[in-house]
């Protein structure tokens, strides 16, 4: 295949996404039409897309799509490259089945202003393809402009809900300020490049603070679109409110935009930094992994949970990201290949098994209309196949053996356990333990989340009347799923394959070498890196847990046939009623006494005193935390501009007498400006 | 190599309540009591297998799948130690600590599945444990074998022939014995013997376990109590007086039993924390680690 069928390719899906739009304009009468003709469009683009980046990932070569001169633009190009063409997979696994799942989800929505929500989403969709294909700085600032928008109507769809705008809004504060910085890193890069190209920006002579000060402005600006703790408040409040199709690609790829731009400076323009670049990226992770999911288990809404776990997903990524620039710079490329090759991973993995995990919880939320899961509760009866696929997303998430979650995990694990080979010293000793216990005790905390959403969401009997007569989604809806939870299970078995293109798209870099790191033979995975050592038998392992399985099987039947008789719980002689069981808050409440420091937890009781205490007092019971990062950062910055309005608002009292007077002092003052001599 | 190591998951597994029973025993005997005999643990397990089960009205397929999956996983871990001089090159340290894992979160998800408010109490707690436990396991080993340049168990294992009982050792030695007790269920951590509310952890969530589940869940957490002992004397007790015994055999046997009359020790000279009081405790593990580190 070569470059022209390939451009061609990549026309015919911008023409598929766009016929998308066109579509459902053209058939907003009849939202049923619509939205299977327009989704479908949107699947099939996505396929095409899957097509064109897993033939360049295979092939290795970049290929240059479109050249055009443009006004005072220079050269602009759109170039799929490795590094691209990976990102462009996940967009088109995880796109692919959200197009399919909102043919059934938003059958749901089916009201005058439907046809709005397809074609925004094949708009999202087209844009975000061209945040990874463009490599002008100007066209990827359109792009990236044009996914915020299309990102933030999608998020504000249901206008109806105030907390919905309220996001909204926060989002757009954010984001703009996030790209504020990213332009002024843009153009810092053009002024000494001369060019907006980015072939141009590739090793481009900058002084070191100039460098630096690139550094730190990409950071900021990729750094808001990835959420990182303290750049994360509008994350837990946007992706929830978005339908759940669209969180599952705010989630799982939008974020990660955010790493592909990091990559594109770190890796690309910048090359190797000093060492405090990666030590500062790492420190960030950290925060963000541990932050991330201590807020995730104390969330109820099932929504928000996968939100702030997204924190903890980027942080993890961030760990590798960091590792590998510290590696760089100490001149170890191997190592820094498996840094950043773990990084890649777990970004890909994480945007796989998130993308399922909103898929599911949005079904879960569409059946029974509420997404707190106090009130859920029985769901694997009523919704078997949306169980089943949470569940491999729940085990991928807590990387658990033998899904695609624990490869990536693992191979974050190494390059943190090799990192004193490049921060030497006592220091650099005690800094990696810290940064294991820590990164071990997240893979802890993530468990516990995932057990508390899957055991109270979906096991025992239903909390709530809702979740009682909740109704299996449509095949269009599980159907997606379900292939998600295939690519986990494949991604965990499979690793090589992936693991050999990521080689691919970094073995280009300065820095980096990833030749010979990845070895595969028959046991599995084995990493190989002068004096690190690494194997991870994958095969070994399905084999071992697979006969391990059946023995337990064998000594089942061992003695007989086996007899199962039903019967109900015991609960010290009472009948036991839903009220009995475990709730979400109960669940993470140890590690919320223990956390409490950062938490800052408060509950409240507030106890019938008038009914006998023997029987049993109604009691009413609140829980709550406080955001530490929120508190201590946003609300002196909120205060300060709400009193610097306070203090503008005299200015602007309303009164048409004043403005008057205020349009005669500036005439004055201009005709004496004029006037002078 | 495959073959070789069936027959040490085999050999391991078939082990384990021996260990189990022993343990019993040692703590009967320090308790002036008779106590059943150590091979106990075998006749109940013989007998349960052959019993019919009460399964929860709520319960799901997962607590079905769960003793499956929990011994499949047991299985793994036992195959994979390096138990024989340096093991089979497989054995990643981080892949049996996630195995542990995986067998926790499922054991976790069937407390649960039936709704029981003491076994879903349990999970918790056992989700909690782990939050403390898994860094602590990971730090112990990392602090001293680290130098190694490779997670692999074997190599590991070779190190600490080569440095034992230097102070780094001594030192992680203590934080790993820590980690053994909490990994085991064992006082002062959580009591094995009781379904009492207090200390519920482990135990609680298999309460509604009966019969050939319960059969198959128990052998799991026997198995994963003498992995952990298996680790903790191929890293820390490394030495054999091969002039009074020529037998690798029957060293590795006096060693693994030894440590069992020590977890029998501490278990009747102790008493039960306090649920909150266990951080700290864990915390000490941390810092003997982090001292080995240091120290290495």
């Amino acid at each position: 295949m070569n470059d022209l069928e390939l451009d061609r390719l990549f026309f015919q899906m911008v023409i598929i996404f766009l016929t998308g739009c066109m579509s459902a304009v053209a058939l907003w009468k009849s939202p049923r039409l619509a939205n299977c003709v327009s989704h479908g469009l949107a699947a099939g683009g996505c396929a095409l897309m899957f097509y064109l980046a897993g033939t360049v990932l295979a092939g290795g070569e970049a290929v240059l799509i479109f050249i055009g001169r443009w006004l005072h633009a220079g050269e602009v190009a759109l170039r799929i490259d490795p590094l691209a063409a990976f990102f462009l997979l996940l967009l088109s696994v995880v796109g692919g089945a959200a197009s399919i799942y909102a043919i059934g989800y938003t059958a749901d929505h089916y009201s005058r202003r439907y046809a709005i929500l397809p074609v925004l989403f094949n708009l999202f969709l087209l844009s975000t393809v061209f945040v990874f294909a463009s490599s002008h700085a100007g066209a990827f600032l359109i792009a990236w402009e044009l996914m915020t928008l299309t990102s933030l109507l999608l998020v504000v769809y249901e206008h109806e809900h105030a907390a919905n705008v309220r996001a909204g809004f926060i989002y757009v504060v954010m984001t703009y300020t996030g790209t504020a910085f990213l332009m002024a890193g843009f153009f810092i890069m053009a002024a000494a490049a001369g060019d907006l190209s980015f072939e141009k920006f590739i090793a481009v002579s900058l002084t070191q603070p100039q460098r630096d000060l690139v550094f730190l402005l990409a950071f900021i600006g990729f750094g808001t679109k990835a959420g990182i703790i303290p750049l994360h408040v509008w994350l837990p409040k946007a992706h929830p409110a978005a339908p759940s199709h669209v969180s599952a690609i705010l989630s799982g790829v939008m974020l990660k935009t955010a790493i592909y731009g990091m990559a594109r400076f770190y890796l690309e323009f910048l090359g190797v930094g000093p060492t405090w670049w990666g030590v500062m990226v790492i420190g960030f992770g950290i925060v963000s992994a541990l932050l991330g999911v201590l807020y995730a288990l104390m969330e109820t809404d099932i929504k928000r949970l996968l939100a702030y776990s997204s924190l903890e997903n980027l942080g993890v990524v961030l760990l590798g990201v960091g590792a590998g620039m510290v590696f760089s710079s100490a001149g170890k490329p191997l190592l820094a290949g498996l840094a950043w090759a773990a990084a890649l991973f777990h970004a890909f993995n994480h945007g796989i098994f998130k993308a399922l995990l909103f898929l599911a919880a949005g079904a879960v939320v569409q059946a029974t209309g509420t997404r707190d899961l106090e009130a859920l509760g029985g769901l694997i009866r009523r919704m078997p196949y949306t169980a089943a696929a949470f569940f491999v997303g729940a085990l991928a998430i807590s990387s658990l053996p033998p899904l695609n979650g624990f490869i990536s995990e693992w191979l974050t694990l190494q390059s943190l356990f090799f990192l004193p080979q490049a921060l030497t010293g006592v220091s650099g000793k005690i800094a990696g333990a810290l940064l294991f216990i820590a990164l071990a005790m997240t893979a802890a905390l993530v468990a516990a989340c995932f057990v508390k959403v899957f055991g109270i969401a979906f096991l025992a009997r239903a909390r709530s009347r809702k979740a009682e007569t909740a109704k299996e989604a449509p095949f269009t809806m599980t159907l997606p799923m379900l292939g998600l939870a295939g690519a986990c299970l494949y991604f965990g078995l499979q690793p090589h394959s992936m693991l050999q293109a990521i080689s691919r798209v970094l073995q280009p870099y300065i820095g980096i070498d990833t030749r010979g790191l990845f070895e595969v033979d028959r046991i599995g995975l084995m990493i190989q890196a002068n004096h690190a050592e690494g194997v991870l038998s994958v095969t070994l392992l399905a084999g071992l847990l697979l006969i391990g399985c059946l023995a337990a099987a064998g000594l089942y039947y061992l003695r007989g046939k086996a007899v199962r008789v039903t019967a109900p719980i015991w609960a010290c002689g009472r009948a036991a009623t839903p009220r009995n069981q475990y709730s979400a808050t109960g669940f993470s409440g140890p590690v919320r006494w223990s956390f409490r420091y950062v938490l800052r937890s408060q509950r409240q009781r507030i106890v019938d005193e008038n009914e006998n205490i023997y029987v049993g007092r109604k009691l009413a019971y609140h829980q709550s935390i406080r955001y530490i990062v929120d508190e201590a950062i946003y609300y002196p910055v909120q205060r300060w501009i709400l009193r610097q309005a306070r203090f503008m608002k005299r200015l602007q009292a309303g009164s048409v007498q004043l403005y008057v007077g205020y349009v005669l002092v500036v005439t004055i003052v201009v005709l004496a400006w004029s006037g002078r001599k | 190599m495959a073959l070789e190591m069936l027959v040490q998951a085999v050999g391991i597994t078939l082990l384990a309540p021996l260990l189990q029973g022993f343990i019993q025993w040692c703590k009967a005997r320090l308790q002036n009591r008779r106590g059943p005999s150590p091979l106990q643990p075998y006749r109940n397990l013989f007998k349960l297998l052959a019993k019919d089960m009460v399964v929860a009205g709520t319960a799901s397929w997962i607590s079905f799948v769960t003793p499956f999956v929990c011994f499949g996983a047991a299985i793994a871990v036992a195959a994979l130690l390096p138990v024989v001089s340096s093991g089979w090159g497989v054995s990643d340290l981080f892949l049996i600590v996630y195995l542990f894992g995986l067998s926790r979160f499922l054991l976790a998800l069937a407390g649960l599945d039936s709704g029981n408010s003491f076994a879903g109490m349990g999970s918790s707690r056992e989700m909690y444990l782990a939050v403390l436990v898994e860094p602590a396991f990971l730090l112990a080993i990392v602090a001293t074998a680290g130098a190694v340049g490779t997670t692999e168990l074997g190599r590991m294992v070779q190190h600490a022939t080569a440095h034992s009982f230097t102070l780094p050792y001594v030192l992680a030695a203590g934080a790993f014995f820590i980690v053994v007790i909490a990994e085991c269920g064992r006082i002062p951590v959580d009591n094995p013997d009781t379904h009492l509310e207090l200390t519920m952890f482990q135990e609680a969530t298999l309460i509604e376990y009966s019969g050939r589940q319960l059969a198959l869940l128990l052998w799991s957490v026997y198995v994963r109590q003498l992995a952990m002992v298996v680790l903790f004397v191929e890293l820390f007790f490394p030495w054999h007086w091969f002039d009074l015994i020529p037998s690798l055999f029957v060293w590795g046997m006096l060693k693994i039993f030894l440590v069992g009359f020590l977890l029998a020790l501490t278990e009747t000279s102790t008493a039960k924390m306090r649920l909150f009081r266990l951080p700290n405790f864990l915390a000490a593990s941390g810092l003997l680690a982090l001292l080995a580190l240091v120290a290495r």
